[in-house]
Order: structure tokens, then C-alpha cells, then sequence
């Protein structure tokens, strides 16, 4: 495979540049079917990878408009069947915030290097020289507002997708308790849609497309008529995501009010997550076929190498660097500090949360291994966890870091 | 077509559009701007959305317009007969825009409510807090009835910013403005002033101001004090056509053979030589005449047409508001409406309302900025019909030979189709611009 690849790469660097870009799309979306050499998992992502990379339905300038085909699960004896659900409820209604109360009022200059959004050492000035990068201090500075209006734009397209996502979960759940406790969550997403689409209107004044894979994403796991797919793609893999990229953003923007707002949002995230553990942790143990669970092993180790692979922010790509080959953007954002270091938040939120609710199986455990990914299997799972505890290690290592 | 059937014809038209395009190396944009106004929504509206507009007792009159209420917060007269308006958000949101630009003020007078572009004249860079100034129109009634009645506390519903008669500010810029105002002319180029002194530090502005007598210019002492603040980097001159004992000001009505000495006296200024000025960009507003005038004197002094911007005040207190449309259509004429050729969608336009407003109502997603026929955001194409638009406004010759007419600012006479073009990104469709 790899081999081909790179005579792929060979190839398309003959071609002239527009349709060479088009070509390396064409070529990455056929590797990504190719990837999921499972029938099963070819047709729970193809459909959405049709849709998303090559018809990019998210980039249409149009609304997108895509089929739930989910069960909504009534109960009429409103029975309270799961304490621990209950007490996230108890607990989400206390953790309600009102998006007003953030200091808005704060003057945020994306050009001021003395309050950055994102410190010089995200993107690593060497590694960008190292790649061919040479940015004037100007440049680098509007580079960075350019990386984080991204990073803030596909936050809220996800927030937009776990706004549905939670709503349609609230419906298909079966636990009474559940139902409770997900419209907090859609609540709690709402916000969060209204909080970062604020701010990129307000204070960095730019919204980028939705990414193609983060697409695909969404776009398969609303068509997914499965709860339970649903859920694990959602409160398990995305919001894992999610948690990675916030810490991460969290951790080292400069910015007083996006830091803020960051903290507000993982503190309601945490709850997300754990909510997730919980519901599945039993079904996965006690409902599920042997089939079955296989399969949701296999979904959940591909959808893992999806996100840590596949988010190359294409979209920075075409707005700074047109003429560069695709190829040598992807080595350049696979070096980039920052990425790396969102992709170890990210895992070391999701691998352990995985292991808690019985995906990580020693049938799947070699391929976690090959991937890299055996040091994260010890760390603690969401539900282990408080908010509280997550923003403190954020704010040690920040702290370690500045010593 | 069945509901389902042509929401799959739709989607699979986009489909193959975006294919197409893709082949073609035409890339979706990576990112729409954003113009923040107040909490969370853009300066050029797309569709309905929610607004203040739609607040108990804004909302018959502003229609289905996603207008802002804005509160004043100070009045200032600057001459017997202008009035500054400071506004401000009540709720605490930003007022954002870029000098140069207008909002869309909708007036109440004697039960109609009124849309008339005012210039922001304060400087872009005060966000809290933004000032419109309005002159007395001999006859009009907006202008006259602001003037008389407007008191701080009272709420104004505006629509905007827009427009492009603009200098987007930028530190790094190291440029040369001619800037040349008639009368109330001056209230963006006020704007435009306040802002690139204080952000570009190595740019030069040169203002030439006509005014008939003393009394009549706007922002004089402001202007003056700008002048000593920033010697060497803003060259202001006024001239008047009506000059008091002792002026030492140019002197003149702003006509060709003024302009043209005034030009002739800058390039005898220090920083203004023939050859630094070969790179000026010129930015004239004022009364029709005078744009005229300047537009020749400008012609002649060698500016070429693409260096001049020019910022013209459309009369919409002379313009017949549909009372055409009204005698000859009484009864709610029917829309169909076509996108890129294909049936989209139908509604109905009441003999009182515009397309523009009748189809926001029906929940269509139409572009628009200041709906009083001044930007162009809201154009769509008459396929078939006859409508009556209110004129003057900023179609353009080529664009009224393709069709086009402005969704804001017509009243269907008959039964129409429209074809509202190809799909856009939302938001980059209503591009504002300005009229000229």
C-alpha cells in the first residue's frame, strides 16, 4: 500500500496543479474505503465518505438535510432505572451556565502577539522552516488567527452535530434516568454552539467550511439507526475529540475570554463523556452478541486512526498554500507540536474510556499496540474523573510547562 | 414536483454543480467572513433568522427584516441643520463595521416607516458606540422629522452596515488618500478620516471640503483639530462657495474649475508632489452636481477611473414608493421562484410589500444588507413580469440589461419569476456594494 501511495503521489505531481489537488482528494478518499476492508464498516462509513469527500455535501453553501432513521424509545411507567444517570442529571442542572456571563467585553486583537490566540510554539516556527514554511512575523501571526479560527470553526460544526446528535440519542435511549439527563446535554450543546459561534463572529470574525472528514463523521453516525452506534460515536469518540481538542486549546491559548469559555465548555463535556461510559458500559456487557461486539471493537479502533489521521485542515491548506503539493502539507501538519499534541490529549481521553465500557478486547489489543497506542491503556476513564480533576492536570502541565 | 422528489433533484443538482466545479478547479471558499454585529449575527443578513425586529412594536413595520434596535445615547448638533445621533447597542454588543459604510435607518413618520442610508461618522475603531449625522433634505421627510424629533434614549431600528465605499484600515498600509466632500458628503469620509490616522501610521489623507458658508460645515472644529494633531499626514482644506470677510480658505463652488485649482494647489503641498499623488486613491461624496464636476476635473487631472470611488446619495424621498404598483396591482400578486433555472419555491407579495419582503416572509433565504437600494446584495433576475423599482438606485446599465432588478426596492405590477442565480456560500452572496 504503501508503496503504491507513493507512486500515486509521483504521479500526481506531473499533473497541472488544480486538477493534481483534485486527483490527491480522489486518491485519499478511495484509501480511506480501501482502509475499511470490513464489509460491515464499509457500509456503516461508506456512504457518509461519498458524501463528505468527494460530493462535499458540508461545503455546499447549501443547508444539508440527512435521514435519522432511529427508533425513539417510549416508557410510560417513568421508571427511575439507573442512579448513576440520575446523579449526572442532579448535577448537569447544576452545572447550567448562561453563555452571557463570559467577558465579552473583552477587547481580543488576533494580531496582538503580546495576547496570542495561540503561542508561537504551537505550530513550531522550526518545523515550519523544516517544511519550507517562511513566514514574516506578520504572516505568522495571521497564520495563527488563519489555525485557530479553523480549530474554532470545526469545534462548533462539531457542536452542531452533538447538538442533533444528543437530541436523537435523548429519543432512542432506553433507560428512563437517560432521557433526563440528555436534555441537559442538549442544552449544554446548544450553548456551546451559541458560545463559539459568538466568538468567531465577535472576535475573529471568519468561519471556515466544515472539514470532509469531520463530515463523514457526523454525517454516518446520524444515518446510523443503531442507539448504540450512535452513542459511541458520539459521547465516546467525538466528544473524546472534542476533549482533546479543547484541552489542548485550552492549555495554551493566551486569549482570557477563549480561555474562559473553554473551561465552561470542558467542564460540561466531562459529564458528556461519562454519560457515554455509563450507558454503554452495561449494554456492551450484557446485550450484545459476540458478533456484535466485534464489530462496534472494530468501528471504534477505525473511527480512532480516522481522527487522528485524517484532520489535515485542507482548508488552511487552500487559503495559505495553494501551490504546495498536498503530500508535503500533510508531513507538515503531522509535525506540528500543537496536532501532536491535541492527538495525546485525545487519546488519553479515549483509550481509557474504550477500556471501561469492554472495546478494548485482547482480539482488538495487537492493532491498539501496532498503532502505538498501548501507553494510554492505564489512564483513567471519564467516569473516573471530575471536571475538576481534568482542568487541574490541564493547568499543571501548563504550569510545568512554563517552568 | 412531489416534496421528496425534488428535495433529491435538488440535492443531486448540487451534487453534480459541486463536482463540476471541483474538475474545473473552482474550490469551494475555505471560510465566509464574518461581520460581527451584536451577539452572533453577521452584517449581511441571509434569510429571516430571528431578530429585535421581530420584538413586540417593531415588528409590523420592520416587516420580516432582521433589523437591530439601537439606542441613542447622544445627540450633538453640528450646524443649524445637522444633528449627530451616537447609538449604541442596548444589550452591550459591538458595533462593527468599516469606515466608509452605512446603516439603513428605519424612520417612523406619521405611520410609514421610512428606510434611509446614513454615513457612520465616527471612527471604526470605537466599538461600544457608532454616530450616524443627518443633514435637513429640503422636502425630506426622514431627514427633516431626526432632526426635529430624535432625543437620547429613544430606539432607532437599523439595517446593516453596508456599502463599499470603504478603506479597510490596516497597520502596515502605507498609502495616500484624496478625499473630496460636498456638504453632508462628509460623513463617511469623517469616518474614514478618524480611523486611518489613528491605525496607519504612514499613510496621508489630503480633504478638500466644500461648504456654501462657515456656519455650514459639519465636524469644522473635530476636522481642525485633527489637522494640528496629525500636521504633515492630514492636509485639510476648506473650501466655500459663500466665504466671510477674511477667509484664507479656498473659495468656490465645487466645480470643475475649483476642483481642478485645488488639485493644482495640493501638488504644491509638502508630502503632495505630482509624483507621490500618482498612487493617491480618491474618494469623492457629496451632491450629484459635484460628483459630476469632480468626476470630470478628476478625469482631467489624469486620475484613472479605477483609482476613484465614489459614494452617491441615492434621493429615496423623491422616489415614487410603489404607488404605481398599488393602483395597478391591488391584490397580492404570485412569485415563482427559480434557482440557477430549476423551481424552488413560490409565495405571494401583498400590495404593501417589496419582494424582498415578502419573500423573507415566506422563509426564502434571500440576501440583503441596507433594502433600500443602495448595496446591490439583494439582486435577483426577472425571468418573466413586470415590476416597478424605485429609482434612482445602484443597478448598473450592464446589470439592468441582464434583467436584474433589486429585490428590496420592487413591487411586482403582474404575476413574476424570478431566478434568485446559482447556489453561494451564505453570506458571500451578499456581498455589499456600494452605490455608485
Amino acid at each position: 500500500m504503501l508503496g503504491t501511495r507513493w507512486d500515486a503521489d509521483r504521479l500526481v505531481n506531473l499533473l497541472p496543479g488544480r486538477v493534481r489537488v483534485q486527483v490527491d482528494e480522489f486518491f485519499e478518499a478511495l484509501a480511506l474505503l480501501a482502509e475499511l476492508r470490513d464489509p460491515r464498516l464499509l457500509y456503516a462509513l461508506g456512504p457518509a465518505g461519498v458524501r463528505g469527500m468527494l460530493l462535499k455535501r458540508g461545503k455546499q453553501g447549501a443547508p444539508t438535510r440527512i435521514r435519522a432513521s432511529h427508533k425513539a424509545h417510549f416508557n410510560w411507567e417513568y421508571p427511575a432505572d439507573q442512579p448513576e444517570m440520575a446523579e449526572l442529571y442532579a448535577r448537569a442542572k447544576q452545572g447550567q451556565w448562561r453563555a452571557e456571563d463570559l467577558p465579552w467585553s473583552t477587547d481580543v486583537d488576533p494580531l496582538n502577539p503580546e495576547v496570542p490566540l495561540i503561542p508561537s510554539s504551537f505550530l513550531g516556527p522550526d518545523v515550519l522552516r523544516e517544511h519550507g514554511v517562511r513566514l514574516s512575523a506578520a504572516e505568522e501571526l495571521k497564520f495563527r488567527h488563519s489555525v485557530t479560527a479553523w480549530m474554532l470553526s470545526q469545534f462548533l460544526h462539531g457542536e452542531q452535530g452533538a447538538l442533533f446528535a444528543a437530541a436523537q440519542v435523548t429519543e432512542a435511549v432506553q433507560f428512563f434516568d437517560g432521557k433526563l439527563y440528555g436534555a441537559t446535554q442538549v442544552m449544554d450543546e446548544g450553548r456551546h454552539v451559541e458560545v463559539f459561534s459568538r466568538y468567531l463572529d465577535e472576535k475573529l470574525g471568519r468561519l471556515y467550511q466544515i472539514n470532509d472528514n469531520l463530515y463523514v463523521l457526523i454525517d454516518s453516525l446520524m444515518t446510523d439507526s443503531r442507539w448504540d452506534m450512535k452513542f459511541l460515536g458520539m459521547q465516546i469518540m467525538i466528544e473524546g475529540l472534542a476533549l482533546g481538542a479543547f484541552g489542548t486549546l485550552y492549555r495554551q491559548t493566551r486569549e482570557p475570554l477563549l480561555k474562559q469559555l473553554l473551561r465552561m465548555v470542558i467542564q460540561d463535556e466531562a459529564r458528556h463523556v461519562h454519560y457515554g461510559v455509563v450507558a454503554l458500559r452495561d449494554h456492551i456487557r450484557d446485550e450484545l452478541s459476540a458478533r456484535e461486539r466485534a464489530e462496534r471493537e472494530d468501528w471504534a479502533y477505525e473511527v480512532a486512526l480516522l481522527m487522528r489521521n485524517r484532520f489535515m485542515a485542507y482548508e488552511i491548506h487552500e487559503e495559505w498554500f495553494p501551490a504546495m503539493p498536498r503530500a508535503r502539507w500533510r508531513r507538515l501538519v503531522g509535525a506540528i507540536p500543537g496536532m501532536n499534541e491535541f492527538r495525546q490529549v485525545m487519546f488519553s481521553r479515549l483509550v481509557p474510556n474504550l477500556r471501561e465500557i469492554g472495546l478494548l478486547t485482547p482480539r482488538v489489543l495487537p492493532r491498539y499496540e501496532r498503532a502505538g497506542l498501548t501507553r494510554f491503556f492505564g489512564g483513567a476513564s471519564a467516569n473516573q474523573m471530575t471536571a475538576e480533576s481534568m482542568l487541574e492536570g490541564l493547568d499543571r502541565q501548563t504550569i510545568e510547562d512554563a517552568a | 414536483m412531489p416534496e421528496p422528489l425534488r428535495e433529491r433533484v435538488e440535492q443531486l443538482g448540487r451534487d453534480l454543480e459541486m463536482l463540476v466545479n471541483l474538475w474545473r478547479g473552482r474550490r469551494p471558499p475555505p471560510f465566509r467572513t464574518r461581520v460581527a454585529s451584536g451577539a452572533g449575527r453577521g452584517g449581511v443578513a441571509a434569510g429571516p433568522g430571528p431578530s429585535p425586529g421581530d420584538e413586540p412594536g417593531a415588528g409590523p413595520r420592520a416587516g420580516a427584516l432582521a433589523t437591530r434596535a439601537l439606542e441613542i445615547v447622544a445627540l450633538t448638533r453640528e450646524t443649524d441643520d445637522a444633528v449627530t445621533l451616537t447609538l449604541a447597542d442596548p444589550d452591550g454588543g459591538e458595533l462593527r463595521f468599516v469606515p466608509g459604510q452605512f446603516f439603513t435607518v428605519l424612520v417612523d413618520v406619521g405611520g410609514e416607516t421610512l428606510r434611509r442610508a446614513y454615513s457612520l461618522s465616527s471612527s471604526a475603531l470605537e466599538r461600544e458606540r457608532a454616530s450616524v449625522t443627518i443633514k435637513r433634505v429640503s422636502g425630506g421627510r426622514a431627514s427633516n422629522h431626526l432632526n426635529d424629533h430624535a432625543a437620547v434614549g429613544q430606539r432607532l431600528l437599523v439595517l446593516g452596515p453596508s456599502g463599499a465605499f470603504t478603506v479597510a484600515p490596516s497597520p502596515a498600509a502605507r498609502r495616500v488618500l484624496v478625499l473630496i466632500a460636498g456638504g453632508s458628503g462628509i460623513t463617511p469620509i469623517a469616518a474614514i478620516v478618524r480611523t486611518v490616522l489613528a491605525v496607519e501610521t504612514s499613510s496621508k489623507i489630503a480633504l478638500i471640503y466644500g461648504n456654501r458658508g462657515a456656519a455650514d460645515i459639519i465636524f469644522r472644529a473635530q476636522l481642525d483639530a485633527l489637522a494640528r494633531e496629525h500636521e504633515g499626514r492630514l492636509e485639510l482644506r476648506h473650501v466655500l462657495s459663500d466665504p466671510p470677510a477674511g477667509w484664507a480658505g479656498g473659495v468656490g463652488l465645487l466645480d470643475r474649475e475649483t476642483c481642478l485649482h485645488e488639485l493644482a494647489r495640493l501638488e504644491t503641498r509638502p508630502g503632495f508632489d505630482p509624483e507621490t499623488l500618482d498612487d493617491a486613491e480618491y474618494f469623492v461624496c457629496g451632491p450629484e452636481p459635484m460628483m459630476e464636476a469632480v468626476r470630470d476635473a478628476l478625469r482631467e487631472f489624469g486620475v484613472p477611473r479605477a483609482r476613484v470611488h465614489e459614494e452617491r446619495f441615492s434621493q429615496p424621498h423623491l422616489r415614487g414608493q410603489g404607488a404605481r404598483a398599488r393602483a395597478r396591482a391591488p391584490r397580492p400578486q404570485g412569485v415563482q421562484v427559480r434557482r440557477a433555472g430549476l423551481p424552488v419555491a413560490g409565495f405571494e407579495v401583498a400590495p404593501e410589500q417589496t419582494l424582498l419582503e415578502a419573500g423573507l416572509t415566506a422563509g426564502l433565504p434571500l440576501s440583503y444588507s441596507c433594502a433600500m437600494g443602495g448595496c446591490g446584495a439583494c439582486k435577483v433576475r426577472l425571468v418573466e413580469g413586470e415590476v416597478e423599482m424605485e429609482e434612482p438606485n445602484c443597478l448598473t446599465d450592464e446589470e439592468r440589461a441582464r434583467g436584474e432588478v433589486l429585490a428590496c426596492v420592487c413591487r411586482p405590477l403582474a404575476g413574476l419569476v424570478i431566478d434568485i442565480g446559482p447556489r453561494r456560500a451564505p453570506g458571500l452572496g451578499g456581498a455589499a456594494r456600494g452605490g455608485r
